[in-house]
């Protein structure tokens, strides 16, 4: 997994490990915090190294001040001092610009709040050292920021934190070192001002990035017709039309019912209104583990789930195996899905392969429409290109996109059309690629 | 009705509902930390038979008690080492358990006393049956107020609703996990005492007759808390009592079903609560 690897975070800095998925970034993160052991090396610390880990570690029906104060409980007559607890959970927020109720069960609070959760967790162990994986994969540009104006907060307190990340703009706008590691080795370590983003880029994936292909203009007929779609809790009165050979990017902060939409049009909730679209679907679902993939099945199995049918050409009631290979190994091949075999366990892919293979699966018959819900979430700079490549010439072959994703980037990079998903609702819609970020941005967090 | 048979009623209700109540809290303790305790009613029987042997050759009956809790704990740690260290299917483990313990004890009774079904009488500790009781209910309210409030109690939650973050808090979940399945199997085992020595003075094959079972429905109808769980056990000790009380006065129901009414009862009200109520979260999940 890791070779000889060299890592030095100081205090005070911010310093950042970038890497493509399946690099080493997470285990070598493991190692630093002791919750794995490694083979050979050594590790030097001063004071405590913290992790908060990518998907939170937190015990979700305890609450906030249970999980933050657990292992080292302030205690009085035998009991836990609940009421110097909560104190000392909202001090550390104060302090450190987190504000969170001591009280909340965790589970009912959003991704960003947990996380600060997490952090509140490993700041009243006062690490030396904070490493955070990931730590902007979930969060709203906003709380973006909010993010990094604590760990300047911290820094300032001679805390030294490492960021492992592959968004190469929260690199450039905030930390002072960087290392890069590719395939378990350190590859650069350099200041940031001694290095360039596309040079750290070419040092993740080793080579150039794939270009991505133009935007054809298309000028299609109206492919999918939505017209006051309501989901109940979620979606009141929504209307929108999606062209044959467009892509329409939805913006907006998660929880404003962009999953009640993608199930909606994917039929896989209840709603009122009418809802007209082609028959061929493909669909890239919001979250893998939950909804795309069974992890314990093999790729091929992967592949056939839901298109069992789709694998021979007369339609018949047994699976055509030797079919399916072929179609499994042809979008591993497209895709540069990096396994052992197609036989081999979903699961011992990376999170950046198993995307791949969900997003080829969706595209491989060629449909009519895509839903693509974060298609990139959590994967590299290699991976996105091959997915914002294959999604580009989806629309290009005439294919109706619906984009839905919590990154501007992707939208702006992808999108025909934008408009701003807010409280159920769309708003704000820019057209012809001429997108203005603050605007969006403003759209996004406007009640 | 009058009034001292509403009373005796409650007082068989309190000492029907004991057994159950100590097995129960036993669930609770394991069942927070992340085991699934189908085991409940091998630890009672192996609790209630180990009582009867050692007070027959010790002629001690508190050595009996004493030995009938410490080999339920042993039972408990069994299942606890298996499950954690081994990793071995709960479920499966719990059926072993069960299975060996009712056959332990079937074969214990004709490889020592030569004699099929039953111990001979033995020393009993009759006088400590309402002291026990009282020992019961004192526990649930103790143990509620631990597991709510405690450092200790803080740490069993976390390892039974999510062991990873409670091993990154320096908590090693394996050994929670490994002793609150043996106290589980102490609390069993004394249920298992009470029956044989507290109630009796003997121990007979089927005399746990699915006690551990209907335990376990208390712990998931009292939503594995110490206190509903307890209240929930002695409601099937009333529902005992009733069977108790009614049998022979109603001619024209037979006594099988008035003897299958406390079965019947934890079906229902398992029935009512799946689905409603959430176990803790890594309930049954094997850690690492």
């Amino acid at each position: 997994m890791l070779d000889d690897v060299d890592l030095t975070c100081e205090a005070g800095e911010i310093h950042a490990l970038v890497g493509e998925n399946g690099a080493g970034k997470s285990t070598l993160a493991a190692i630093a915090a002791g919750e794995i052991a490694a083979d050979a090396g050594t590790i030097e610390r001063s004071g405590r190294i913290g992790l908060v880990h990518q998907h939170f570690a937190l015990i979700d029906r305890l609450r906030v001040w249970e999980n933050v104060v657990l292992g080292h409980e302030p205690q009085r007559g035998g009991a836990i001092d609940r009421g110097s607890a909560r104190a000392f959970v909202r001090e550390l927020g104060e302090r450190y610009g987190l504000d969170v109720d001591p009280e909340a069960v965790v589970e009912t609070l959003p991704v960003g709040i947990r996380q600060r959760v997490e952090l509140l967790r490993e700041l009243a162990r006062d690490p030396g050292i904070l490493i955070l994986d990931e730590p902007t994969a979930a969060l709203s540009p906003s709380e973006v920021e909010r993010l990094f104006g604590t760990i300047a907060l911290l820094t300032q307190r001679g805390v030294g934190v490492l960021v492992i990340t592959h968004k190469l703009d929260e690199v450039f706008a905030h930390a002072r070192r960087v290392t890069v590691l590719r395939r378990g080795r350190v590859v650069e370590e350099r200041p940031i001002s001694a290095t360039t983003r596309e040079g750290v880029a070419r040092a993740m994936i080793g080579g150039e990035i794939p270009a991505i292909p133009a935007h054809e203009p298309t000028h299609g007929a109206i492919a999918v017709r939505v017209a006051g779609l309501a989901v109940p809790g979620a979606i009141e009165n929504l209307s929108l039309q999606i062209a044959t050979g467009e892509i329409l990017g939805i913006a907006g902060v998660e929880g404003n019912g962009q999953s009640a939409l993608a199930d909606a049009l994917a039929g896989l909730t209840a709603f009122r209104g009418t809802i007209e679209r082609p028959h061929s679907i493909g669909v890239i679902p919001q979250d893998r583990l939950l909804e795309a993939v069974i992890p314990n099945w093999s790729l091929l199995e992967n592949v056939m789930l839901g298109r069992e049918h789709a694998t021979s050409a007369k339609a018949s009631w047994r699976i055509d195996r030797a079919a399916a290979r072929a179609q499994c190994t042809a979008i591993v091949e497209r895709f540069d899905v990096r396994a052992a075999s197609i036989d081999a366990p979903l699961s011992t892919l990376s999170g950046g392969n198993q995307q791949k293979l969900v997003v080829g699966r969706a595209l491989v018959d060629n449909p009519a429409f895509v839903i693509a819900y974060n298609p990139t979430r959590g994967i590299d700079i290699g991976a996105t290109a091959t997915v914002h490549t294959e999604l580009l010439a989806a629309r290009n072959r005439g294919a109706a996109i619906l984009l839905i994703s919590f990154e501007l980037d992707e939208l702006f990079a992808l999108s025909d059309r934008i408009l701003v998903m807010t409280r159920g609702a769309l708003r704000g819609e820019f057209s012809e690629r001429r997108f203005d970020r603050e605007a969006i941005g403003r759209l996004m967090v406007s009640a | 009705m009058t009034l001292s048979l509403v009373l005796s009623l409650l007082a068989l209700a309190l000492v029907r509902g004991t057994p159950i109540l100590l097995a129960a809290l036993g669930g609770v303790l394991s069942e927070r930390a992340g085991i699934v305790n189908i085991a409940l009613e091998g630890e009672m029987t192996a609790g209630a038979f180990a009582a009867a042997l050692l007070s027959y050759f010790t002629r001690d009956p508190w050595i009996g008690a004493i030995g009938g809790v410490a080999v339920g704990a042993a039972v408990g740690f069994a299942l606890g080492f298996a499950a954690t260290r081994w990793r071995v299917d709960q479920i499966v483990a719990g059926m072993g358990i069960n299975l060996i313990c009712t056959g332990g004890a079937a074969f214990g009774l004709i490889y020592v006393f030569n004699q099929a079904g039953v111990t001979p009488q033995v020393p009993a500790i009759n006088q400590a049956l309402w002291p026990m009781v009282v020992l019961g209910i004192a526990l649930a309210a103790a143990l509620q107020w631990a597991i709510a409030r405690t450092p200790i109690g803080l740490r069993l939650r976390a390892c039974g609703e999510n062991p990873h973050a409670a091993r990154a808090a320096g908590i090693d979940p394996l050994a929670v996990r490994l002793y609150a399945s043996a106290i589980a199997g102490g609390l069993a085992g004394l249920g298992g005492v009470f029956l044989a020595l507290g109630e009796l003075n003997l121990y007979s094959d089927g005399m746990i007759a699915g006690r551990g079972f209907i335990a376990l429905a208390a712990v998931i109808f009292g939503r594995w808390t110490p206190i509903g769980a307890a209240g929930v056990a002695l409601i099937f000790g009333l529902l005992e009592a009733l069977q108790f009380a009614l049998q022979g006065n109603i001619a024209w129901l037979p006594s099988d079903f008035l003897q299958a009414l406390p079965y019947i009862a934890a079906l229902l009200a398992l029935l009512g609560a799946s689905g409603r109520y959430r176990p803790p979260a890594a309930e049954g999940k094997p850690y690492p």
